[in-house]
């Protein structure tokens, strides 16, 4: 679909039964398309069963210019199940197209098949998957990719795309799962090129490359694991969770080839332990984990803070609480990660609101945990874990390789102090293996030298150090702590947000501009400390202040408005799907209204 | 006792005690034990192990969880890192998966080990992750006053269980054995000598060892282990005992009423620095890729 630009703005939504490949096709579509030179956003949603019933739904926009969100309206959805499908034939937008099974396999009662449930204003492509499949792989399996054959040939987009990524897919399987596939792919590409179309069926030019720059195409996931490796990191221990395995699983195939270590451990405890152990021995060092493993970390998580030893976590929220909704998106920890665990325990909170925003805040991290002798926690969530955008990775290693103050910034007379207090409140660290630093860290409120000690003046001196010397790190270097976006000086309405949910704002903001609201939106990625001099500015600016997050309650509204003392409106959904920019449009609609009143 | 009895002056004891080093391993902080605490004797055994190990202050890491016997670090002039209730074990395990070079020692109590921290010590010892654990086993808790621990006898009578104690005490020994420990052993700190013998032992070991120190608790025990009961009831193990057999081993293990002092078991195996290092040839390894770290490379010493 070409806009009157003539750029391209195309959504595919697969939507099958678990175990159909839905998952796999819109895997094959996506990176065919980036390889084609379109930028590429996708999401999928899949259940928490392997086989068997559950949904499996991907979507996939393809722009020629970077999205920030994926629309609510998909252009385009492709039936592999139709009981999955029917539900979702609203999504498509008017013109938009529906391809689904010609010949179901049963003959269906009256509704149970999508032709009844297609309204007039959308295209009814019908294709028969199965027949295509079993000619041309004598078996059904191939249906997934027979619906790609077919998308290729209707829109006009290059095969050879999608033969490459086929191959590519299954270069590690037998050949005959190549070719058979790459067969099923070239006669419903026939098929798709031959159909008498209903619409105007091709697509816009991709952008052309900016010289020097390779786009590539990443999850969040994916992007964190490219951070921490090129941020250098040493030691990686993890135990699976859902959303965040990927960046286990991954970096126990890559970091070995850059000189780490990756351990599976026993529990998520063992996982912090381990980590804040090689923190302590100098080592860069990180865990991955969800909200559930998050509440196991949160007392070692104190040890850190207390040691004052480098670490860094990475939580990708899922729904709750407790096991909740594994593979369902929320954004309900933030709680947790600047509050859980015992006593006065700040920390550092990143939380990045796109892809390549994953890579920089990912190696961002292991600085500012080194340089301010802190764990830093990196908030994802499953919507930015799991999603694909096209990225285009720096020339040069942006990370600094080394930040620790250490021993040999020791200036004092007797002994060795780890904890002595100086002007930026951060103290000479010697690591295990220099002469001269023998010390013992230790969980116990203890003095400069680190011996246990509760005397109520060294307390309070100890808490005051730990506190501002995290103060810093809202001035850290080349790290955007909060942006904004949108128009400048006083406007309308002022949109704030963090995390996944920042892509849906700023779609929302565009859209609203459009409308002739004077809006702005912030992101706000460092949620402690929390920027409270910057939002604050921005508040001033509006009339109004939306925060849409996806959680019950609010839980940076609540943090905020407990730090500032505004008022501002709350946007709050907890359904497990990301937000709609028309939710929160809708909203910035109404606030605009309310102040013309 | 075939050599005649000499008079011992405490001027010469004190030289004999200064002059060969082991002090230095001690830092100035006064060990805040009970007098008569067994734990006195292991702080003795560890300074001497690594005196004659000739291990430096500078390469030992000494790892504890909370507890009387977690306090050890503050005692040592090497680093220490005293942890949480329980998590000795993957701290030290992140210690060693950092930096190689390092010899690192993990203490606690019988309390810290088998109740909150028994999760862990299963896998520390199937890594064999190159390690020394030391067990200081009274069988009560001390640092909260006196209540049953996962070691106390059946009946015990304590504040947490003033009508009696109904849970049947755990066997270290066997579970370190079935768990795939790499070296197992047992030392009483009534038995000076041979505690420092074993805990030289236990630390020389490549891989993971875990010394079970029967250690009496002066305060909270009257009955029980104390050493009156214990000097009593200790043994060798058989002579003829193979640390090699496991089976053996248990079976002495499981003799409880007379605890065997001695080395239960040991296996040489790969340990979980072996595994990196070839899980590295298997990756293809090649130059690190990441933030060229000048201090990172200084610090991480390659694998044995």
């Amino acid at each position: 679909m070409v806009d009157r630009n003539g750029s391209t703005d195309i959504q595919f939504a697969i939507i099958g039964s678990a175990g159909d490949g839905t998952i796999a096709a819109g895997d094959i579509l996506k990176r065919a398309m980036a390889g084609l030179g379109y930028k590429v956003i996708a999401f999928d949603i899949y259940p928490a069963e392997i086989r068997g019933f559950g949904k499996c739904i991907s979507r996939v926009r393809v722009t020629t210019e970077q999205a920030y969100s994926l629309k609510r309206h998909s252009d385009v959805l492709v039936s592999l199940d139709d009981s999955y499908a029917i539900p979702h034939v609203g999504e498509v937008c008017d013109y938009g197209a529906v391809i689904y099974e010609a010949s179901p396999i049963a003959r269906l009662p009256e509704g149970a098949h999508i032709t009844a449930h297609i309204r007039p204003t959308q295209l009814p492509y019908g294709l028969n998957q199965r027949e295509i499949s079993e000619r041309a792989t004598s078996a059904a399996r191939s249906r997934n990719i027979v619906i790609l054959g077919y998308l290729a040939g209707l829109y006009g987009i290059d095969p050879q795309a999608f033969r490459d990524v086929i191959a590519a897919k299954f270069e590690r399987k037998a050949a005959i799962v190549t070719t058979s596939n790459t067969t099923a792919f070239d006669a419903a590409y026939e098929v798709g090129r031959t159909v008498f179309k209903l619409d105007q069926g091709s697509l816009g030019e991709p952008a052309p490359a900016k010289s020097g720059e390779t786009a590539t195409m990443m999850t969040g996931n994916g992007a964190i694991v490219r951070g921490c490796i090129d941020a250098g990191l040493d030691t990686f221990f993890g135990y699976p969770i859902t959303p965040a395995t990927t960046i286990l699983e991954r970096l126990a195939a890559e970091l070995p080839r850059h000189g780490g270590r990756v351990l599976q451990t026993e529990d998520e405890i063992s996982a912090i332990s381990a980590t804040i152990g090689a923190g302590y021995a100098g080592a860069r060092a990180a865990t991955a984990t969800s909200g559930p493993g998050l509440a196991l970390m949160a007392e070692m998580l104190g040890l850190g803070v207390m040691g004052e030893i480098p670490s860094v976590v990475f939580v990708s929220q899922r729904g709750g609480p407790s096991t909740g909704m594994p593979t369902k998106t929320e954004q309900s920890d933030l709680n947790m990660a600047v509050f859980g665990g015992a006593g006065d325990a700040q920390r550092i909170v990143l939380a990045p609101t796109n892809v390549d925003g994953c890579y920089r805040t990912a190696g961002k991290a292991f600085e500012m945990a080194e340089k301010y002798q802190t764990p830093v926690i990196v908030l994802l969530d499953l919507y930015l874990s799991n999603r694909y955008e096209t990225v285009v990775p720096p020339a040069k290693n942006p990370f600094a390789p080394d930040l620790n103050k250490g021993l040999e910034a020791w200036r004092g007379d007797g002994d060795y102090q780890r904890y002595q207090q100086t002007e930026d409140h951060v103290s000479p660290r010697a690591l295990p293996g220099e002469d001269g630093g023998m010390h013992t860290v230790t969980g116990l409120e203890h003095s400069e030298l680190g011996k246990p000690s509760d005397l109520p003046e060294n307390h309070m001196a100890m808490s005051a150090k730990r506190h501002e010397k995290l103060k810093a790190a809202l001035t850290h270097p080349d790290f955007t702590i909060c942006k904004r976006f949108g128009d400048e000086g006083p406007i309308d309405v002022g949109i704030l947000g963090w995390g996944s949910t920042f892509g849906e704002i700023l779609e929302a903001m565009f859209a609203a501009q459009a409308e002739g609201i004077r809006c702005s939106a912030m992101k706000v990625v460092m949620l402690s400390p929390l920027p409270e001099e910057q939002i604050a500015a921005f508040m001033d600016d509006c009339d109004a202040v939306l925060l849409p997050e996806l959680n019950y309650e609010g839980q940076l509204a609540n943090l905020i408005s407990g730090a500032l003392g505004r008022p501002l409106t709350r946007l709050n959904r907890a359904t497990g799907a990301p937000m709609q920019v028309e939710e929160i449009l809708a909203e910035v609609r109404r606030l605009a209204r309310a102040k013309a009143a | 006792m075939t050599e005649p009895l000499k008079p011992v002056y405490l001027e010469d004891k004190l030289k004999q005690v200064r002059g060969d080093g082991h002090l230095r391993y001690r830092s100035r902080s006064l060990p805040t034990w009970c007098p008569g605490c067994g734990y006195f004797s292991v702080a003795e055994g560890v300074t001497v192990a690594l005196n004659r190990l000739q291990v430096p202050l500078k390469d030992a890491v000494v790892v504890s969880g909370i507890g009387c016997a977690s306090r050890f670090p503050f005692f040592m002039d090497t680093y220490g890192l005293h942890t949480l209730h329980g998590r000795t074990l993957p701290v030290a395990t992140g210690v060693k998966v950092a930096n190689e070079a390092l010899t690192v020692i993990a203490v606690g109590g019988d309390g810290d080990a088998f109740a909150i921290g028994g999760g862990h010590i299963p896998h520390a010892a199937r890594r064999n992750v190159d390690i020394t654990y030391m067990v200081f086993d009274n069988g009560v808790y001390g640092l909260t006053k006196g209540q049953t621990s996962p070691t106390s006898v059946y009946g015990f009578v304590t504040p947490s269980t003033p009508y009696e104690s109904h849970d049947q005490p755990l066997n270290p020994l066997m579970m370190l054995l079935s768990y795939g420990a790499s070296w197992v052993g047992q030392a009483y700190a009534g038995h000076q000598h041979h505690l420092s013998d074993m805990i030289a032992e236990a630390i020389a070991h490549r891989g993971f060892s875990y010394l079970h120190i029967l250690s009496p608790c002066v305060t909270f025990d009257k009955t029980e282990m104390t050493y009156a009961n214990l000097d009593i009831r200790v043994r060798d193990l058989p002579a003829d005992h193979d640390p090699s057999d496991r089976l053996a081993a248990m079976k002495h293990a499981a003799a409880t009423g007379h605890p065997a002092l001695g080395l239960y078991f040991r296996e040489e195996r790969p340990t979980l620095g072996d595994g990196f290092a070839d899980v590295a040839t298997r990756a293809g390894r090649k130059t690190k890729t990441g933030a060229a770290r000048a201090g990172g490379k200084k610090k991480t010493a390659k694998s044995k």
